[in-house]
Formats: C-alpha cells, sequence, structure tokens
C-alpha cells in the first residue's frame, strides 16, 4: 500500500536515494497523478508481484493504520487487526507476519527472493489490488514482504489457533 | 541577571546541543537531524489501533488509477497482510 512518500527530494532525502546510488529521487507528491507515477515506477523497476494499491490525496489509509513511513498489519478474516507492527524502519519486521503466517498455515514452502531479480518471473502474476483476487498478501514497500528467518513473536501479535495448509 | 538565571540558562543551552548532537549522531548528520525533526517527526504516530481493534476501511486507488476499492472489500476468506510504505 503506497503511502506518501518519506524521503522525497524537497523534505528529508537521504543519500542513499541519491542518483549514483539508488536513483530513488522524487518530489514529494502533490497530486493523484504523480502518487500513481512513481508507484508505477516502483511496481515495474523491482516487477513488484503482489496486489498493489495507493492511498489517495486525503491520505485515509495513511491516517485510519498510522503507516507511515512503513508498517505492517494482518487484518484476520473477522475483519479484526490480528497483527500491527511497529513502526518503520526501526520496528519494521516483516519476519514476524512470516511467523504469523507460517503459525497459522505451517511451514512456508519456498524462500522467498532474496533480489528483485529473484522475483521476476513472479512479475507476471503481478495486479493491481483493485483488479486482483483476495490473497494473503497485499501490496508494497521496497523491503521484501517475507523474509526468511525466524523471529521472536511480537509483542501485539495474536497466537494463531488455526493449522491449514496455503 | 542574577545567578540563577545565568546558570539556567546556561544548563538549558547546554542540553539543547547535547540534544541536537545525540539527534545528529542517530540520523547520521546535523542535516538529518533536521530533517528528521522538520519532516518525520510531525508525520509519525503510534496510532490508536491494537490487535483485535476493528481493522478501518478507507478507500484505495489500484495502479491504473482508475479503479478504487476499499480495504474492507478485501476481507473476510483468508487474513489480509498490509504491507504500507513508500519508494523512497
Amino acid at each position: 500500500m503506497y503511502v506518501r512518500e518519506a524521503h522525497p527530494t524537497d523534505e528529508w532525502q537521504m543519500k542513499s536515494n541519491l542518483k549514483d546510488k539508488d536513483d530513488v529521487c522524487y518530489a514529494q507528491p502533490k497530486t493523484l497523478e504523480q502518487r500513481l507515477a512513481i508507484a508505477n515506477d516502483f511496481t515495474k523497476r523491482f516487477k513488484f508481484p503482489l496486489p498493489f494499491g495507493i492511498d489517495d490525496m486525503s491520505n485515509a489509509a495513511n491516517d485510519a493504520y498510522a503507516a507511515w513511513p512503513e508498517r505492517l498489519y494482518i487484518i484476520d478474516e473477522s475483519g479484526h487487526i490480528a497483527y500491527r507492527g511497529g513502526m518503520g524502519p526501526f520496528n519494521y519486521n516483516p519476519a514476524e507476519v512470516r511467523e504469523w503466517l507460517a503459525a497459522r498455515y505451517g511451514a512456508v514452502k519456498h524462500e522467498a527472493p532474496k533480489t528483485p531479480a529473484e522475483a521476476a518471473p513472479a512479475a507476471t502474476k503481478s495486479a493491481d489490488f483493485g483488479a486482483a483476487a483476495p490473497t494473503p498478501a497485499a501490496p508494497s514497500t521496497p523491503a521484501p514482504a517475507a523474509t526468511p528467518a525466524p523471529v521472536p513473536a511480537s509483542k501485539e501479535s495474536r497466537p494463531p489457533t488455526v493449522r491449514e495448509e496455503l | 541577571m542574577n545567578r540563577f538565571w545565568k546558570w539556567t540558562s546556561g544548563i538549558f543551552g547546554v542540553l539543547l546541543v547535547a540534544a541536537f548532537a545525540g539527534l545528529s549522531y542517530m540520523a547520521g548528520s546535523p542535516k538529518d537531524a533536521y530533517g528528521m525533526v522538520r519532516y518525520a517527526l510531525p508525520h509519525m504516530h503510534r496510532g490508536t489501533l491494537k490487535v483485535g481493534s476493528d481493522a478501518p476501511d478507507a478507500r484505495i486507488v489500484a495502479l491504473d488509477g482508475v479503479s478504487r476499492f476499499h480495504i474492507r472489500e478485501r476481507t473476510g476468506n483468508r487474513p489480509l497482510v498490509l504491507i504500507f510504505g513508500s519508494f523512497t
């Protein structure tokens, strides 16, 4: 889920984003079209394989989920928050989500791609969030959605009780 | 200015410099410390959601820029993982 930029050129730009490094140089979008352009650049550049959505200029999703700069959630089938990750980047921990899902559905059967290039074959399955069928994983961020590494359970996660295969 | 106020303002100044130095060290440089205070802190919120809270709904735009949908439309069958972030 794309939300307002964290380190745009006209605000707090990071050295790692400069053209001679990661080359991620965008000003803070002022219009939805600008957000769309950045989001599309991201999904194309990284061949992002997951469903993707964009918070509109009202920042409704960002405000509702205190999402900025990056954060993870799991919503369970009953529509309740089942996992609430910490505020990124320091408390952004995809491994906790992976652990929650593994406890719920069993061990992960394949490793997550370590680089964007490795994820390329999956890019053909990429879809807009709005057009895609519901999947267990939703949209975006440059960080990997799932990192293969066991991590202690989050204090804020509710232990799953049902185990079933994905 | 009496002695008390001299000491008070001196200590306050030293604390201010120490806080900025610590922030600069944590952020990477004085420029980054300024960026953090000026641009990041106003947007960082812990939020009120807790595990067990009703998941809020919000209208989301699809990548095509035309389609719209609501987060809660995507819940119900299976758990939904929301990954919030940006490019930079």
